[in-house]
Order: structure tokens, then C-alpha cells, then sequence
């Protein structure tokens, strides 16, 4: 029986053919870019129609965010069960799956009752195998069945993350602020030093308590992870739960009033002083190079 | 006899009967859907329990005044029990009355005194609702309790009335001298309509009756008999322990993880919902509610209670219960330890996380990398474990080696001191005063890992099993007998939790040990100057009842002055139910109003018994800029023997 798969221009999707044709033959394609900006249940529409109209047994998909979108859509609006991120399934009946749970670290056996199995499969969890790509679905005539209600969610832009444009857990270099900085205003230093460097602002988790910044730039175990390479910490005294944000820094300059403070015996270099002073100083002698 | 009064009283009986009945048969039906739990054992504990919290009122007299208006009336309902048979009597027949009971004075006597404080209890009540306030009250149904007020209001006036004109008509059964109220109140009742005031007065007293009945089980009343049950079938264990999932069970549906719909629910469950009086205790207690987050226990019961009720099979979260109030609780147990009718809150809001946490792997995104590395690191914050000891390095401390056998006491350090540099001191300090007294101990080092703890809170119970076995294979080959523990988490977890996987060991927590210690002389402080306030860990004060050996220590240290919300009503520091793993973005922070309420004591140092509370803490005194050093009472009494060993040497070098 024919298989149908949503493709992505992505190693993902092709991960997902492996499994895919397990479950049957021909293999037939419909691709995300049909619709044209991203609109999930439109994709879904499609789909469902397609699926009925070839009398598909399964459809599959690649476990991205956009594959699994799709898909509980389609789920939602077929009625079907839907098993995401599976690494592994038999088309037996009913279908035997194996997915990941919790992001991978737990493998979860499970049954799949359904007249026509929804899967998807997690990137990286299988490899590529050399077999013929499956056939296009000619989608144009479905496109003109597409009801307005599934064009209602759509991409309607792109806007790019504030903070200079650098994500904090994929920033080069991070400069962070504590306590010690002391205020709301006093971050404005820390955002100059950030700037010159390319960088992105972190903080600690008493700093955003104090609603000195926002949560989305906390660096700790409760905030965001980063691996920088450098990591300017200003006034952080590096508490256990906050370096636990940043153990992947290639290396760490601690800025501290205090030469005891915990963060002082896990830097790379350390300056004991004033971060009011230090921060504006660095920022001065960089300005002179540039 | 009065044969159209018999029949016209046998109609209402009987329809009165059959309305409660209807509902109580549906109220039963839908304890007994619920899931099974073992809650048959320990008859004797059970039944003290009846004795202490449902007769004797206990948890209700925690709160003096509110305390004592209810057990007004509620034994003033108990010795008035036989007036109902008494006045039905009366109704059939003016001259006859139950045998003997009905002619005894000092019956009498009881059921003027009694009618009485029932009636000063619902005024007390109604000043309380009416006049009082209180904020406990929020959500719940008011008016349902009013109109619940004025039928006991109108069954002892009713019952007065009836009573006084009896003997204003010289046809009471009983000497009237023994009813003292009802004589007074008959002074004024000599008139020609008298005889109509008395069928009129036992009329209503009996309707009265009937319809209090009939609407109790359709209100929030239905306490009045289901309280006495749910208590009755209360935790008798230790009440910091959860009940364990069966992984293993013969087939996967009967795997229950946690509660996804009302179906899932135990029939314990079910009966704390029936059983909730909306008095609204909880929530005055919840450290939560009272921050301004979503969670309010009472409310949670109350929402399950009415799904339940409307029979919806639609999941619970976020339905009938927002994903946020699950989230807020700290599992501090305050709710469960204040509520009068024996509801165990923790088992609901637990059963929901296991169900989004294991089930949907829907949960605080940030708490998603303590669960990741207890599972894969042995310690929440993914600490490499061969760093485990290091805490220890240069104190002499022995790492126990595998295959040897553990010494008299296992100190069980836990993953906060291992790895916290603030919760360290606590630690080093124990192990110093360990040395001190020449206690033969070890750690278990590397060997040791998370005890699982905040993956259980959290709803992660196959996360905390496989850490649980692990564990307790480890404690077992060493043939642990004793376990002394820093933190009152793994103090609870290991003492409470283990045995369910066969780990059975002596635990004590390191404050009860050097009381001990102190006690046999073994370890001889000195008091200093400083002012001292205790803050009481849940774990410890409330779930397992440590809660005067911290006392001692303090004592001993210093000059101890206590917070208004001590011992079983201490309040959280927000670290507990895995809280500490998850940011508060509700309301204000737990661990601020704490330190608030500690610095309002004029103390110079917060003293502490738990490496969370240490961490939680101490950030809260740096975000209130508040006066307050937090430390360890292991370290607080380190200083102390300090002291007196400088004192010691200073008068014996005098003395030479």
C-alpha cells in the first residue's frame, strides 16, 4: 500500500524515508514548501486529502517542530491517533512503535491502533539509506480546496530576537551581570561591554528576581544554558545553580568585589575591584582598538 | 396518639429518606469508581485518630476561636442525637417519650446547656462570616453556610421553644427543674395559644430536621458525615512518604501514572473532595496563596470535586485545573497538616504531575535539566560525581570503598553540600563535630547519588525508582544500619521512602545526632551573645516531627527567639516539590516573605537545617538587603564548642 511522507529540505526528512518504506510501497511526497508562507493546517488539508484519495496506509513526517505541527493537526482533524518522535515501528496490526520520550533519555513501547498510522520521526535517530526518492504528489489541484479557516495560521514575518540579534545560548561571548551591579540602570555598562564585543547580555537568577531583566536572559540551571567562548561575569558571586547555566564557557573572566566569592576559584581570569569601574575601563580600551 | 399526625410525619420521613438516600447512593457510587489504595491496615492508629481529630477536634482547635464555635456545635449535635427520636415522639404523641432517656433530668440538663452553646456557636459563626471576614473564605460557597446557619439556628430555637412551652403546659416527661434555660424561657409562655406553640414548635423542629438532612449531601455539609470517614481512613505512615507507582504490574492498564482524568483518581482521593467544607484552612497556610500565585488548595479540591460531580471525562489540567496551580505547590504539607477533615492535598497535586510529567511531558521547561542529570549525572546539576568528596578534602573524612562494610554511622551528605558552596558549610561543619565526638563514620563519596527526590516531586516517579534501587543496592551491600543526613530531603526520602524498595536503616538527621551527642556530653558548647531565630524545614517540623532537637542546638548557641510561624506551621523557603529546580514567575518570592518574617524577629542570624533552605534563604536576605546571616545549626554549634574550648584554655591557663 502506498506510504505518504511530508518532506522538509532537511537531513530529517530523509531519515524519515528509512522508516517510511518499511511500511509499504510506492512512496509518494507532498513537500512542506506547498503552501507558500508556512501555514500548518493548509499542509494538514492537504494532506488529509491526499491520504484519502491515494488510500494511504500511513503518513509520515520528520519530528521537527514544523513536522510535528503538522501532523497533530492532521491528527486533530482526521480523528487519527498520532505517534511522535518513534525510532522505530513494525506495520504489523496493530503497529508497534518505539518513541522517545523526555528529549531522548527514555524509550517508550507502545501500540498504535488506528486504520492509518500517523508517525513521526525524531532527527538524528536513524540513518539514510540509498533507495529511490519518493514520487511527487502533483498538489496544484488540492491547492484550490484549501478553506480559508487553514490559511488562518500562518507566518506572517520574521523578527529577529532582541539583544542585538545574538541569541544568548548561541552567543560567542556572554557578559553577564549580578547583585553586584546593582540596579536596573546599572546594567547599561554591561549592555555598552556586550555591544563592543559582539555579544549578548546574561544575568543571574538574582538579578531577575529582582526584575532587574528579563527571565529569557538568565544564565543558570533554571534559565538558559551557554557555551560560549568567553564568558565576562560581572558581579556574580557564581553560585552552584548559575554555573550550572555556564559549564560550557571555554573561558570564564569573573569581575567580583569579593576575592572569595565562589565564581573567583572557577574563572579563568579574575579581577577583584569595582565592576563600575572595570566594566566602563575594558569597554574604553576596546573602543581605542576598534 | 395523633394518627394523622403519624401519618403525615411517616410521608415526610419517607420521602425526606429517600431524597438523602438518592444522593448518598450517588455519592458512593462515585468513592467506590475510584482507583484502589491501601488504606485498611493500622486499624488502632485509625482509630486514634477518630478519637483526637474528629472528637476531640484537634485540628480545628489549632485555631482557638473558630476552634471552639465548631466544636460547640458539634457536640452540642452529638448529646442533642436522641431529641430527633424525643421530638418524633412528640409530634405522634404529646404525652410520650423515648423510655427512660426522655424522663431523665440530667438528660435534660445536657440538652438545655448543650441547645445553648449551639446556639452561641452559630452566632460566633455568623460573626466570624459576617463581621470577621477572615481571607480563608475566598472562593468558597457563603451562602450555602448561611443558609446551613440558620436551619441550626432555627433547630435549637425551634427545639427551645418546643421545650419551654412543655413546661409552661406541665406536659414535660422530665423534672423541669433540671432544664433550667427551657423553665426560664416557659415563665413567659403562660398564655390561652401555648398548646399551639407547642405542636407548632415540635413541628418544625422535626421539618427543621428533615430538611437539614436532605440538603446535606447536596452542600458542602456533607462533611458533617463524611469527615469522621475520610479521617478515619487517613495516612497512618509517615506522612512525608508517597505512594509508589508499580512499574512492574501484571498488565500496563494497571499502571496507573498518576491522574489524568476524574477516572484516575483513588477512592482516597474521591473522598477528600466529597469530604471538603470549603473552611478554607489550606489556603491560609499555603505558602503559595499566600505569595499571590494561582494555587489554592482548597480551590483544587473544590475543582476536582465538581468535575468529578459533573461526571466529565475531559482531563483535569487544564480543564478544571489550571497547569499553573499544579506547578506552584512546594509540597510543604502545611494543607494537609491544617485540614480538619483529614484531606491530603500533596497526593492530588503529585498524581497530576505524574501524569503531565510522565504521560504528556508537560511540565516548567528550566526543570527539564534537573530531571535530565539526576537520571544521567546522579545530581541535579550535572557535577561530575568523581568531585562528589572533594567537599570533604583536608577534614580526614573516610570514603567508604566498595566491598567494605560501613562503620556505626553512614553520613549521607546529599547533593546541595556535595556541590553548593553555601550549603557546604553545614556539611564540614557536621563532619568536624562528628570527629569532635569520635564518632566512627564514613561517606559514601562518588558512590553516593541523588536520592531522587526532586524527580519524585516533580512527578518524575521513574526517574526517582531507578535512583531509589540504585541507591539502596548501594547502602545494602555495605549493610548500612545508620544513616545520619544533613539534608531533611534525602532524611525523608531514605527514612520514609526506601523501605518500599527494601531499604530499611536507622535515619536521623544530623541536628538530632549532635543534640545527642550534646546530651551524652560528648560535645560541650558555650552559648554566645548573638540573637538566633530558627527557621523549621518542612521536611523536618512538619512532615516528620523534628522539630525541638534544632531547638537545643539553637540554644546552645545562641539567644533563640522564635518566628510567628514556628515548628508544624512553619512556613516554606520555596524550595520544596522540586520548586527549587523551577523559577517563580507568579507572585511574589516564598523565600523573601520568610526572610521578611525572620528579620522582623531583630535576630542577627537565621539559623537552618537544610541545604536548601540555606541556599533559598540566603538569596532572599540578598534580595531584601535584610540584616541576617544564614547558617547551619551544625556550624552555629562548631562555634559554640569553639567558644567553650577557648574559654576552657583561658581558665585553666589563669588557674596556672
Amino acid at each position: 500500500m502506498t506510504v505518504l511522507v511530508l518532506m522538509e529540505n532537511n537531513e530529517a526528512s530523509l531519515q524519515t524515508l528509512t522508516l517510511a518504506r518499511k511500511f509499504g510501497e510506492p512512496l509518494r511526497a507532498v513537500h512542506m514548501e506547498a503552501v507558500q508562507p508556512f501555514a500548518p493546517d493548509a499542509i494538514a488539508a492537504i494532506l488529509a486529502m491526499v491520504a484519502d484519495d491515494l488510500d494511504v496506509s500511513s503518513v509520515f513526517a520528520a519530528g521537527t517542530d514544523r513536522g510535528n505541527d503538522v501532523m497533530a493537526r492532521l491528527a486533530a482533524r482526521t480523528g487519527l491517533p498520532f505517534a511522535a518522535n518513534c525510532i522505530a515501528a513494525e506495520p504489523v496490526d496493530p503497529v508497534t512503535v518505539v518513541r522517545q520520550r523526555w528529549g531522548g533519555s527514555l524509550l517508550e513501547d507502545a501500540l498504535l491502533r488506528a486504520p492509518r498510522a500517523l508517525v513521526t520521526v525524531p532527527p538524528y535517530a536513524l540513518r539514510v539509506t540509498d533507495a529511490p526518492a519518493p514520487i511527487d504528489v502533483d498538489v496544484k489541484p488540492y491547492l484550490t480546496r484549501i478553506e480559508p479557516a487553514d490559511l488562518q495560521v500562518q507566518v506572517t514575518g520574521h523578527v529577529v530576537a532582541a539583544g542585538g540579534g545574538v541569541s544568548l545560548a548561541e552567543a560567542r561571548v556572554v557578559v553577564s551581570g549580578g547583585r553586584g551591579v546593582g540596579s536596573k540602570e546599572g546594567f547599561a555598562i554591561i549592555e555598552e561591554l556586550a555591544g563592543l564585543l559582539g555579544g549578548a547580555v546574561g544575568c543571574s537568577r538574582v538579578v531577575t528576581s529582582a526584575g532587574w531583566r528579563p527571565h529569557s536572559d538568565q544564565v543558570g540551571q533554571t534559565g538558559t544554558k551557554i557555551a560560549p567562548d568567553l564568558y565576562i561575569a560581572c558581579g556574580i558571586s557564581g553560585a552552584t545553580q548559575h554555573m550550572a547555566g555556564c559549564k560550557g564557557a571555554k573561558r570564564i573572566l569573573a569581575i567580583n568585589a569579593d576575592a572569595e566569592a565562589p565564581i573567583m576559584q572557577n574563572a579563568d581570569y579574575a579581577v577583584v575591584g569595582d565592576l563600575k569601574e572595570i566594566v566602563p575601563a575594558i569597554s574604553a580600551e576596546i573602543r581605542k582598538l576598534k | 396518639m395523633n394518627p394523622i399526625a403519624a401519618a403525615v410525619l411517616a410521608a415526610v420521613l419517607i420521602a425526606a429518606v429517600a431524597l438523602f438516600g438518592r444522593r448518598s447512593i450517588l455519592i458512593y457510587r462515585l468513592i467506590r469508581m475510584g482507583k484502589p489504595v491501601a488504606r485498611f491496615d493500622d486499624i488502632r492508629a485509625r482509630a486514634r485518630a477518630e478519637v483526637v481529630v474528629v472528637i476531640g477536634q484537634s485540628k480545628l482547635l489549632l485555631r482557638m476561636g473558630p476552634g471552639l464555635m465548631h466544636a460547640a456545635i458539634f457536640w452540642g449535635f452529638i448529646v442533642l442525637l436522641p431529641t430527633i427520636a424525643i421530638a418524633m415522639i412528640g409530634v405522634v404523641d404529646q404525652h410520650a417519650t423515648l423510655p427512660w432517656l426522655g424522663q431523665q433530668g440530667w438528660y435534660a440538663l445536657l440538652v438545655d446547656v448543650f441547645a445553648l452553646l449551639v446556639l452561641a456557636g452559630v452566632i460566633t459563626a455568623f460573626v466570624i462570616r459576617k463581621v470577621q471576614r477572615p481571607r480563608r473564605f475566598a472562593g468558597s460557597h457563603v451562602r450555602e453556610a448561611d443558609l446551613i446557619l440558620l436551619l441550626i439556628a432555627g433547630i435549637v430555637v425551634s427545639l427551645f421553644l418546643w421545650h419551654a412551652s412543655q413546661i409552661a403546659l406541665g406536659i414535660n416527661e422530665y423534672p423541669a427543674a433540671w432544664a433550667p434555660i427551657s423553665s426560664l424561657l416557659a415563665l413567659a409562655l403562660h398564655h390561652s395559644w401555648t398548646p399551639y406553640l407547642e405542636r407548632a414548635a415540635v413541628w418544625a423542629h422535626v421539618l427543621l430536621i428533615l430538611g437539614f438532612l436532605v440538603y446535606l449531601p447536596y452542600s458542602k455539609h456533607l462533611h458533617i458525615f463524611l469527615a469522621a470517614v475520610n479521617v478515619f481512613f487517613g495516612r497512618t505512615r509517615a506522612r512525608g512518604r508517597l505512594e509508589p507507582i508499580n512499574f512492574e504490574a501484571p498488565t500496563d492498564s494497571d499502571v496507573r501514572f498518576g491522574a489524568a482524568t476524574a477516572a484516575d483518581l483513588t477512592w482516597k482521593q474521591i473522598l477528600d473532595t466529597v469530604s471538603c467544607t470549603e473552611c478554607g484552612r489550606c489556603q491560609d497556610v499555603c505558602p503559595a496563596y499566600n505569595t499571590g500565585k494561582e494555587l489554592s488548595p482548597k480551590l483544587l479540591i473544590m475543582a476536582l470535586r465538581d468535575q468529578l460531580l459533573s461526571g466529565a471525562s475531559t482531563p483535569i489540567v487544564p480543564n478544571s485545573v489550571t497547569d499553573n496551580v499544579v506547578w506552584d505547590c512546594v509540597t510543604c504539607g502545611a494543607c494537609v497538616r491544617e485540614c480538619p477533615v483529614g484531606i491530603e492535598h500533596i497526593d492530588h497535586i503529585v498524581d497530576l504531575r505524574r501524569n503531565l510529567v510522565m504521560v504528556e511531558s508537560r511540565f516548567p521547561a528550566e526543570a527539564a535539566t534537573m530531571l535530565r542529570d539526576v537520571d544521567r549525572a546522579s545530581n541535579p546539576w550535572g557535577k561530575p560525581q568523581s568531585d562528589r568528596a572533594k567537599w570533604a578534602e583536608g577534614l580526614g573524612v573516610r570514603v567508604l570503598k566498595e566491598g567494605e562494610a560501613a562503620p556505626d554511622v553512614l553520613f549521607w551528605v546529599g547533593c546541595a553540600p556535595s556541590f553548593d558552596e553555601r550549603a557546604r558549610q553545614g556539611a564540614i561543619s557536621t563532619a568536624k563535630l562528628l570527629k569532635e565526638a569520635g564518632v566512627d563514620f564514613a561517606i559514601l563519596g562518588p558512590r553516593e547519588s541523588c536520592t531522587g527526590d526532586p524527580a519524585r516531586r516533580m512527578g518524575d516517579e521513574y526517574t526517582f525508582q531507578k535512583l531509589a534501587k540504585n541507591n539502596v543496592r548501594t547502602l545494602n551491600e555495605a549493610k548500612v544500619t545508620k544513616i545520619v543526613t544533613t539534608c531533611p530531603h534525602c532524611f525523608n526520602t531514605i527514612g520514609n521512602e526506601y523501605a518500599d524498595f527494601g531499604g530499611r536503616y536507622e535515619v536521623v538527621h544530623h541536628t538530632e545526632f549532635l543534640a545527642e551527642l550534646m546530651r551524652e556530653g560528648r560535645l560541650k558548647p558555650l552559648a554566645g551573645e548573638r540573637t538566633i531565630t530558627y527557621h523549621d524545614s518542612c521536611y523536618l517540623a512538619r512532615h516528620n516531627d523534628v522539630r525541638e532537637a534544632p531547638r537545643e542546638l539553637a540554644a546552645a548557641a545562641g539567644r533563640v527567639v522564635e518566628m510567628r510561624r514556628n515548628r508544624e506551621r512553619t512556613f516554606c523557603c520555596g524550595a520544596g516539590g522540586a520548586r527549587m529546580w523551577m523559577e517563580e514567575r507568579r507572585g511574589r518570592p516564598i523565600n523573601e516573605e520568610r526572610v521578611r518574617e525572620a528579620a522582623g524577629t531583630g535576630a542577627e542570624t537565621l539559623a537552618v537545617a537544610c541545604p536548601f533552605c540555606t541556599v533559598m534563604l540566603d538569596d532572599g536576605v540578598r534580595t531584601t538587603d535584610a540584616k541576617l546571616q544564614v547558617v547551619d545549626l551544625a556550624t552555629l554549634l562548631a562555634e559554640a564548642v569553639d567558644r567553650r574550648r577557648a574559654r576552657d584554655a583561658q581558665v585553666s591557663s589563669a588557674d596556672g
